[in-house]
């Protein structure tokens, strides 16, 4: 019997995926069929769901309804997609330096400087954000210091109106997602044979023109790998949001929360998580075919 | 050597983070003496239930239950208690409603009893366990949303109503419409609350705060988007906060988030609108499937006896419909009930409650308050 387990390759293949495939049934595959089976219901007057067969929730997230055109779900899914662009972007611009400044460090010194990058994840989410209120209220650090400064070299000061709003928002979302375009982009820099490096100065390449031709292209995997750990996840968060813009504004995340809490509407929030989840795996596609994609998403 | 000196920073990092970390531990301090304190005078249950649960799960707002009686009732009773909180009605309604929660005890504000018990999630109460509701005031006893009280027992109540920084306003509003001034506009907080805020809208424009005419929800909506540009702040966790620490001046509040935020800022002063406010009533209710109901009963009887209760005088001053609770201040804590009764805003006057107006469910017309709601923050 153990002998044959022993020789059984196959079956030896299948009990060691069995736990993530228990996984990925239980808490993927089941839940995601539940949400696509809501999305085509509608609601009673209490808020259960009737299970029927109808497009009307789909409809009306994409601005068909029966009194005409409506794009007010439209523009919130675009406003979640430009916070979540100019995000990326911003954090693409700030990582790209460090990371490359990392790399190129004296060898000893690199798990150091990346243990200093990794160092603010030890502290919840949730609490290093509430942290950015503090800093940027009316009377917070940020204001008391720039007044102390200003005081010193009597100069009028007039304390900076940063919370809440949007501006605290990017900022605050920019601050969350800098590590995980950091580690990505170092990991794809870091491998670059520095005998590459030699033969584009034999070339007579200037240094303007081998990071071009040759640390650019070749750090590419790592910026696709940050982008879609940045991008994605921006998309759907709305904690961010909610602490640091004061709840002025409704993102997507906010819009499917809503369905499933006040609104009473399960159906309808249904609709929209499938939108967006269908939006993001179409934008990710065409990401990754379109600039290709190393390991680094693993390491990040 | 630069090694070296990476260690030293990171050294000296942790020895900022764990002072910080001291810090927040000697705040917390006071208030683990005072529980010490309470565990000392800790009152006899009366009357004294049999229980043989040995465990209790409530699952209650935020920062609405006074440890020391949760501390009290773990001792007299050696029961465990177990506390999951919410910070919305219909944070709980949707987790009551997934089924499987296991809940001894909720405490649904009134407009979503109707709702809760239509659908089977709430058991009716049996009154002969419950002595204690001799101790209510009958102002609070047998209200619209539950009849004879068959299914709730009164827990607290308030209003919504106006909020102003007295030292940063000069003209006080006296009426939801006012809110409305332009000079006011980047200086508003308002609960994230949106059949609340909808409702004063609707208040202002002479409607019925429950309307279910999509007509006049889209007059409220014109209406609202427009004060929501100058709103800074939407904020049901703690909106006192930010009023504190004066990110913004004034806008619509709980009476009780209002009370305390006037015990740091005396020139916090609460203003009932002359449309009237916008009452409420938290209450507590047993679940349906509900395992340890008489540790259910005995917390009810006891948690609510007034020589217990009235520490939420001290500790969350909302409008306490508790009479005997009061009763005990009175004799044994004379400056806070003399607090209570002097405050208009937890002693809320008889022409004030005369005017108010209570939220109920809407069933069908639920999806157009959120589409108004969603439309003035998306648009």
């Amino acid at each position: 019997m153990i002998q044959r387990f022993r020789e059984n390759r196959r079956l030896q293949g299948f009990l060691l995926i069995l736990p993530t495939l228990f996984v990925m049934v239980v808490m993927l595959i089941i839940p995601l069929t539940l949400t696509v089976v809501t999305s085509f219901g509608q609601r009673d007057a209490d808020g259960n769901v009737i299970y029927t067969f109808t497009l009307e929730n789909y409809w009306r997230l994409i601005g068909f309804t029966e009194q005409g055109w409506d794009d007010l779900y439209l523009r919130i899914l675009l406003r979640s997609l430009w916070l979540a662009l100019q995000t990326t972007v911003i954090v693409i611009a700030m990582a790209y330096p460090l990371a490359y400044f990392i790399a190129r460090a004296p060898e000893k010194r690199r798990n150091s400087l990346l243990f200093l990058v990794l160092i603010p994840l030890w502290t919840n989410f949730i609490i290093r954000i509430y942290a950015w209120v503090m800093i940027l209220r009316g009377q917070g650090v940020l204001n008391s210091a720039l007044g102390g400064v200003a005081g010193l070299l009597s100069i009028p000061f007039q304390p900076l109106d940063l919370y809440p709003s949007q501006g605290a928002v990017l900022i605050g979302m920019v601050y969350e997602f800098l590590p995980f375009m950091i580690l990505p982009i170092y990991t794809s820099l870091e491998k670059i044979e520095p005998s590459l490096y030699e033969a584009a100065a034999d070339l007579y390449a200037n240094a303007f023109r081998t990071f071009w031709r040759v640390t650019a292209p070749l750090s590419m995997p790592g910026v696709v790998a940050g982008t879609i750990l940045t991008f994605v996840p921006v998309i759907g968060t709305f904690v961010v949001s909610d602490i640091l813009g004061g709840r002025q504004v409704i993102l997507v995340g906010n819009l499917v929360q809503r369905q499933f809490l006040d609104a009473r509407n399960p159906p309808f929030g249904s609709a929209a998580s499938i939108i967006l989840l269908l939006m993001t795996l179409g934008l990710t596609l065409y990401y990754t075919r379109r600039f290709g994609l190393g390991e680094e998403i693993a390491a990040g | 050597m630069t090694g070296r000196r990476c260690w030293g920073v990171l050294i000296a990092l942790f020895i900022v983070m764990l002072s910080m970390a001291a810090c927040g531990g000697a705040a917390e301090s006071p208030d683990a003496t005072s529980a010490g304190e309470g565990d000392a005078a800790c009152p006899a249950p009366d009357p004294r239930l049999e229980v043989t649960s040995t465990e209790l799960n409530l699952f209650v707002w935020t920062e609405y239950i006074p440890q020391d009686i949760i501390d009290c009732f773990e001792e007299v009773y050696g029961i465990r208690v177990n506390k999951d909180e919410y910070s919305s009605n219909e944070e709980m309604y949707a987790k009551l409603s997934a089924g499987g929660a296991n809940y001894d005890l909720v405490q649904p504000t009134d407009y979503i009893v109707g709702l809760m018990i239509r659908q089977g999630l709430l058991q009716p109460l049996d009154k002969d366990k419950l002595p204690i509701f001799d101790n209510f005031d009958a102002n609070y006893l047998n209200l619209a949303f539950d009849p004879d009280n068959q299914y709730t027992l009164p827990y607290q109540a308030g209003a919504d109503a106006i909020v102003v920084n007295t030292d940063a306003v000069a003209t006080r509003p006296q009426s939801f419409a006012d809110l409305w001034n332009p000079d006011y506009a980047g200086r508003l907080v308002m609960l994230d609350d949106s059949r609340a805020i909808i409702a004063a809208t609707l208040l202002t424009l002479g409607y019925d705060v429950n309307t279910m005419d999509p007509a006049q929800l889209e007059e409220a909506k014109v209406k609202l988007a427009e004060l929501v540009k100058g709103v800074k702040l939407f904020d049901s966790d703690s909106p006192k906060t930010a009023l504190i620490a004066g990110d913004v001046d004034l806008g619509i509040l709980w009476t009780g988030e209002a009370a305390i935020a006037q015990r740091e800022l005396p020139a916090i002063e609460f203003v009932y609108p002359t449309e009237g406010p916008i009452l409420w009533q938290d209450t507590y209710a047993i679940p349906a499937d509900a395992p340890h109901l008489d540790a259910a009963y005995a917390w009810l009887n006891y948690s609510l006896q007034g020589n217990l209760f009235w520490k939420m005088l001290d500790e969350f001053p909302y409008t306490n419909p508790n009479r005997a609770a009061l009763d005990f201040a009175k004799a044994n804590h004379p400056d806070l009930y003399d607090a209570y009764q002097n405050s208009s805003i937890t002693n809320i006057p008889a022409e004030v409650l005369e005017r108010g107006h209570y939220i109920e469910d809407v069933g069908e017309a639920t999806p157009l308050y959120d589409r108004v709601w969603t439309e003035v923050k998306g648009g």
